[in-house]
């Protein structure tokens, strides 16, 4: 888990910050079923989201056990009957909108709820009406995956235009077109710019949880895109990294003038002078002379007429708790690729380097504080100030450059160390997460399994 | 040195006192030794200046190479002491990974229960687990039985004490005493009746293993099979190539930089140079762990699958050697290897390994380990994402 994501959270969860290390990979409660008796029935408009609980009945040798069947047959009715009840939506909360197949938009004509502060753009569009000068309107529209996770939820009724004459229906007649079901929104906005089943399995779950998700590539020019990831950190450690660059490098020309480059039959030097005040450090140092990481030029020839690569960053994802502008959206928090993981195999090297070198690096992870269980509580009393804070700039000390500075400052860091014995700083947080994260959601006919490929930092964080 | 002291009194100590013990057996990470000796005096310490203060003790291990097993075979127990000690290098071949089974024997003999090797404390281990989970099975049917008996006589069940792993506590009483101990009246004379113990376990060192020793740290002789000499480097490298060969000298064989040995070589090599203890994986479905300081110290931390990447596809294609993992996994597997490690606590790596083109590195190179230069190895940490859990 990424130590910068382990921010305390509101509810004092003692008990929950001590295990996640050993929780975190596993499956956890979200593989299972919901409780269905804990879901009411009828009447009620907005479902409550249910609670996992126990297993309510397990075979035995013996056969069912009257308390486990009873057990499960309560579980079996209530899932029934929360099942069948109607779902309904008050007509003065519901959002309308017209869905344009030509345009491969859904043009909202009444914006209700609070879900287009993360949905929706506003596009400038000629109005059909005025023919003879042509009026210029602003108007928002919908891409098609998030008009299908409107309709499919129940909050947006959406219309499709038509030639046909239309009865007078009450409270709808200003509508102008008939209404889209939701087999039929998804048989025709599912394949509409880009957008795969697999796509909006993986948009429609994300947006449950609460994430905003928009697309990286903009699909119309109209479409808000966040910055540029900055490119801060090559530049300022240019200046020091070139430096040292030149002299090692000119250095290690002159050592091989005069040894005459590497004997590859004896790499390693044990000559009576130079391997004097050799250590175990420095030995490992002299080791490292075969290629590695990420620096060295990837040789690997790619086909001509290969097909493009499925591995593109699709959508951009903000957590719930980052502050999110629509029209002016931020640096996204993770980057997605989705692909279909029957028809797709497991990226290449060559497709991973591709999609690290659009991506930023990552702040180094914030070392794991430890705390006693009432610092714990206090933390979590005051998270919602520091919580504000703390995500804004993930770029602020960038990684190389920290690293590159540190040896200048050997001499102010042993006067900190001698007042207080600081701890030296744990390779296994960077190692864990690397240097740059993509999620790629490899969808399993419905089934989402999300992987976060990082950039390994082995090179930089030896052990010895 | 104190790295021959044939006493063995791991499992008899508490933490701190062991950990100082393997601090002090286990303090060189490899075989070479560099040691200051004292400066005698002020003199002394100012020629330690300019001249050199360091002494380099090189252990000169001995090993024959086995190609049935593609393996080294290091017999001697002093060598074989020291290349386990000094970075944790081979495997015994009796035991499961420090050659303890002579120990294991005497323990047996004469010292029955009083010092435990890494296995007995192991088998000991599993028998409390099955205890644990046969006594918990037995309190979980208990439980349910009661709840049934309410159920039918229509009342709530009481709450029902089912041990957990934190709660439950090995009966000192209990038949779990160690599989070898021997009756007490027997012990004294069974030392004497029986013939004296001869070791018969080895050291095996992979083949990457033994030519990282070879190569970098020249500290181990390899003896010919047939000949018993000593084998040149050049030797060393045509031979460990060519293992992997059905039938060496075939044409089909020359000039392959995708021979098995060297890929591993240049996984192995970059994470040995790196500083850590590289071990097989085979039982997490993966080719490497990595352990931090040694498998005595900490458990291992990352699982390494290496996928060899052709630089050229048409090297592939003509390749004779069918190498493990060249083609993409799919998402199950990647799915299945992920879930076992994640379980024991272990982050999964996907190092990739290139291989150089043929049209791009001229074959000649691959007379001399110059060629390892033109190999690239990159790693992706590999971790599961999970939504639900990654909200705030």
């Amino acid at each position: 888990m990424d130590d910068n994501l382990e921010l305390p959270t509101a509810t004092p969860k003692p008990e929950a910050s001590q295990d996640r290390e050993e929780e975190e990979q596993s499956s956890g409660d979200e593989d299972q079923g919901p409780d269905w008796t804990k879901i009411p029935g009828l009447n009620v408009a907005r479902p409550v989201i249910p609670k996992r609980g126990e297993k309510d009945f397990e075979p035995t040798a013996q056969g069912g056990s009257g308390l486990q069947r009873h057990v499960l047959d309560r579980s079996r009715s209530a899932m029934l009957e929360a099942l069948k009840a109607t779902r309904t939506i008050s007509h003065k909360s519901v959002s309308h909108a017209i869905w344009y197949p030509q345009l491969k938009r859904a043009h909202v004509t009444v914006a209700r709820g609070i879900h287009f502060s993360t949905m929706g753009h506003s596009v400038a569009r000629a109005s059909a009406e005025s023919e003879g000068a042509k009026k210029v309107q602003k108007r928002l529209e919908l891409l098609p995956e998030e008009a299908l996770y409107l309709v499919e939820r129940g909050a947006m009724y959406c219309w499709e235009p038509t030639d046909l004459p239309l009865h007078h229906t009450v409270h709808l007649d200003d509508m102008e077109g008939v209404p889209m079901s939701v087999q039929q929104a998804y048989a025709e906005m599912i394949g509409a710019d880009e957008l795969t089943f697999e796509r909006y399995q993986v948009y429609a779950y994300l947006r449950r949880l609460g994430y905003v998700v928009t697309r990286t590539k903009p699909p119309s020019p109209d479409y808000p895109v966040p910055p540029p990831f900055p490119s801060v950190t090559r530049a300022s450690a240019s200046i020091v990294n070139r430096l040292l660059n030149t002299v090692t490098s000119f250095l290690s020309r002159f050592v091989r003038i005069f040894t005459g480059g590497r004997d590859w039959w004896r790499p390693i030097c044990f000559s009576r002078w130079l391997h004097y005040n050799m250590t175990n450090k420095s030995l490992f140092k002299s080791l490292r002379f075969l290629p590695s990481g990420y620096d060295v030029p990837l040789h690997v020839q790619r086909a001509p007429e290969a097909p493009p690569t499925p591995y593109q960053i699709f959508y951009n994802l903000y957590k719930p708790s980052t502050p999110f502008k629509k029209t002016a959206p931020p640096l996204p928090d993770f980057s997605v690729v989705v692909v279909n993981a029957r028809t797709t195999p497991m990226p290449t090297i060559s497709e991973l380097t591709d999609l690290f070198g659009e991506l930023p690096e990552l702040p180094p992870p914030a070392p794991r504080k430890r705390m006693s269980f009432s610092q714990q509580k206090q933390a979590s009393a005051s998270a919602p100030q520091s919580k504000q804070t703390a995500p804004q700039d993930p770029v602020l000390q960038p990684w190389s450059f920290r690293r590159s500075l540190a040896w200048i400052w050997p001499l102010s860091q042993t006067n900190e160390n001698a007042k207080t014995p600081a701890r030296p700083t744990n390779p296994f947080p960077s190692l864990k997460t690397g240097k740059k994260m993509v999620v790629v959601a490899a969808v399993d006919a419905g089934t989402i399994s999300f992987f976060r490929f990082g950039q390994g930092v082995f090179t930089e964080w030896p052990m010895a | 040195m104190s790295l021959i002291t044939p006493t063995r009194h791991k499992g008899s100590q508490k933490g701190g006192a062991r950990r100082a013990e393997n601090n002090r057996i286990y303090a060189h990470p490899l075989p070479l030794v560099f040691s200051a000796p004292e400066p005698h005096s002020k003199f002394g310490h100012v020629l330690g200046l300019f001249g050199p203060n360091t002494r380099l003790e090189n252990p000169h291990c001995e090993g024959i190479f086995d190609p049935a097993t593609r393996s080294v075979w290091v017999t001697n127990e002093k060598d074989s002491m020291i290349l386990w000690r000094r970075g944790f290098f081979g495997k015994g071949n009796l035991s499961r990974s420090e050659p303890s089974w002579l120990a294991r024997q005497i323990n047996a003999r004469k010292a029955a229960g009083k010092y435990m090797t890494s296995e007995e404390i192991r088998e000991k281990r599993r028998a409390e687990r099955k205890q644990f989970k046969m006594d918990r099975a037995a309190a979980i049917a208990k439980a349910a039985a009661e709840a049934e008996a309410a159920f039918a006589e229509g009342r709530e069940a009481g709450p029902a004490f089912i041990p957990s792993g934190a709660t439950w506590k090995p009966q000192p009483s209990s038949e779990l005493s160690l599989p070898s101990e021997p009756p007490e009246d027997q012990s004294m004379d069974v030392a004497e009746e029986l013939e004296p113990l001869e070791d018969v376990e080895h050291l095996q060192l992979t083949l990457q293993e033994a030519f990282f020793l070879i190569w970098n740290l020249d500290c181990l002789t390899v003896l010919d099979p047939h000949t018993h000499e000593p084998m040149s480097l050049r030797e060393i490298w045509q031979t460990f190539q060519d293992v992997h060969c059905i039938t060496p000298g075939l044409p089909v064989y020359a000039h392959r930089f995708d021979n098995p040995f060297l890929v591993n070589y240049a996984a192995y090599h970059y994470y040995r140079s790196l500083g850590w203890v590289v071990k097989g994986g085979i039982k997490f479905c993966v080719d490497l762990l990595l352990y931090k300081r040694g498998p005595v110290f900490h458990h291992a931390e990352f699982a390494i699958v290496v996928i060899p990447v052709y630089e050229d596809p048409a090297d592939k294609e003509s390749s004779p050697f069918n190498l493990p993992n060249a083609d993409t996994f799919s998402w199950s597997w990647l799915s299945t290897i992920n879930r076992v490690n994640a379980q024991v606590q272990k982050t999964l790596i996907l190092t990739y390994v290139t291989i150089p083109a043929q049209s791009r590195v001229s074959a000649d190179l691959l007379s001399s380990p110059a060629c390892l230069a033109h190999y690239s190895v990159r790693d992706v940490v590999l971790r599961r994402f999970i939504p639900a859990r990654m909200r705030d």
